[in-house]
C-alpha cells in the first residue's frame, strides 16, 4: 500500500456518496480519475486489503432483534471440523475459533444468528446442534448495543502499519 | 440520522437492501448497475438509498478491510461479570476505548461481551488491564478469549417483507 491508498480507504470508509459516479467524486477529492479509482480499489482487493465493498445495515432497524453469539463446545480436538460445518451454515454470519479459559468457560467455537425473533433463534441454533452433532452449547442474545463499529478504522486504529 | 423512524421499507427497499450486501460492482456507476438488477431506475435507487440511510436502515456503505493487512494482528472477545447497576457506567468506560470495536450486554453471568484489536497480544493486554483497573472489575470475573482463527465472516440478513418495519 501507499500513501494514495491509505488516503483512499479513508475516503472510502466514510462512505460511498449516493450520487451517480461515486467513484469519480471520491476521486476528486483525492486528485484521481474515477477509473484510478475503480483500480486501485481492485488491487486491494486482490492484496487481501478489502474483503468486500457492502451497505453496514441497522438490522434491528429493520425487525431484526434477536441477534445471538453461540458458545459452542465441540467434541475432544474437533475445532476444524466442527467449525467448518458451523460456517457452512448461510444464516451463520461470523464463526471464530477462540481459546478458552479452562476450569470457568470451555467453550472454543462462536457463532453470530440473527432472527426476528428468539424463539426462531433459539429453533434455528438447536436445529444446526442436532446436524452437526455438537450439543454442548449456550446462546447468548444480546439485549443492548452499547457499541458497534467496524473492528478496523482508518481514523483511529487502522493505517499505522 | 439514527432517530427511529416511522418509515416502512417496501418490498422495492428490500430488494434494494439484500442487493446492498453483495459485493459492490466496480464499475463507474454502481448505483445504476444495481437498479438495473432490481429493475428500477438510477434515479429511483438512489432517493430510496437517500430514504433507507436517513432511516439510519443504511449505516453507510464501504470496504470491510482485513484487519491484519492494517497493523492489526491480535484480537479477543472479553466477557465481564458486571452487577446490573453498574452496566452503563462500565460500558462507557469499555466503548471510549478505540481499540473496542463491538460492546453488547448479553443475557449471562458474564454481562457485558466486547472486542479488542491491536497491534499483538502484548497491546491486547495493555487495554484490558487498563479497562480492569479503571472499573475494578477483578480478575475472576473475566473471560479473556483470544481469536486463534477466524472461519467464517460474512455478515448479511435475510430480509423478509412481511416482518420488516417492526421495532421494539
Amino acid at each position: 500500500m501507499d500513501p494514495t491508498d491509505i488516503h483512499l480507504l479513508r475516503e472510502l470508509e466514510r462512505g460511498l456518496p449516493f450520487v451517480p459516479a461515486p467513484f469519480e467524486e471520491i476521486g476528486d477529492r483525492l486528485g484521481l480519475s474515477g477509473d484510478d479509482v475503480v483500480a486501485r480499489i481492485r488491487r486491494l482487493k486482490e492484496a487481501g486489503v478489502i474483503r468486500k465493498f457492502r451497505a453496514r445495515i441497522d438490522q434491528r432497524k429493520m425487525g431484526i432483534c434477536a441477534n445471538a453469539l453461540v458458545a459452542w463446545k465441540p467434541a475432544r480436538d474437533g475445532e476444524v471440523d466442527t467449525g467448518n460445518l458451523l460456517a457452512a451454515f448461510p444464516q451463520v454470519t461470523h464463526c471464530y475459533e477462540r481459546k478458552p479459559v479452562p476450569g470457568r468457560w470451555e467453550y472454543t467455537l462462536y457463532t453470530v444468528h440473527h432472527g426476528y425473533s428468539r424463539e426462531k433463534v433459539v429453533d434455528e441454533v438447536k436445529a444446526v446442534a442436532e446436524t452437526i452433532q455438537c450439543p454442548d452449547y449456550t446462546i447468548l442474545f444480546s439485549t443492548r448495543e452499547f457499541k458497534r463499529v467496524p473492528n478496523v478504522r482508518m481514523q483511529e486504529n487502522g493505517g499505522s502499519s | 440520522m439514527s432517530t427511529r423512524s416511522l418509515f416502512v421499507p417496501d418490498q422495492t427497499d428490500l430488494a434494494i437492501l439484500n442487493a446492498l450486501q453483495d459485493d459492490l460492482p466496480l464499475v463507474s456507476r454502481p448505483w445504476n448497475a444495481i437498479a438495473d438488477r432490481v429493475g428500477i431506475s438510477e434515479a429511483e435507487i438512489l432517493s430510496r438509498m437517500k430514504r433507507l440511510e436517513e432511516a439510519g436502515i443504511i449505516r453507510g456503505i464501504s470496504p470491510v478491510l482485513e484487519s491484519r493487512h492494517l497493523g492489526l494482528h491480535a484480537a479477543t472477545l472479553v466477557a465481564l461479570h458486571v452487577p446490573e447497576d453498574r452496566i452503563q457506567d462500565i460500558a462507557a468506560i469499555i466503548g471510549s476505548c478505540p481499540e473496542v470495536s463491538h460492546n453488547f450486554q448479553r443475557d449471562h453471568y458474564y454481562s457485558l461481551w466486547f472486542t479488542i484489536a491491536a497491534k499483538n497480544g502484548d497491546g491486547i493486554r495493555k487495554v484490558l488491564d487498563e479497562i480492569l483497573k479503571r472499573t475494578g472489575i477483578p480478575d475472576s470475573d473475566v473471560l479473556d478469549l483470544p481469536t486463534v482463527n477466524k472461519i467464517k465472516i460474512d455478515v448479511r440478513f435475510a430480509f423478509l417483507p412481511a416482518q420488516s418495519g417492526v421495532d421494539t
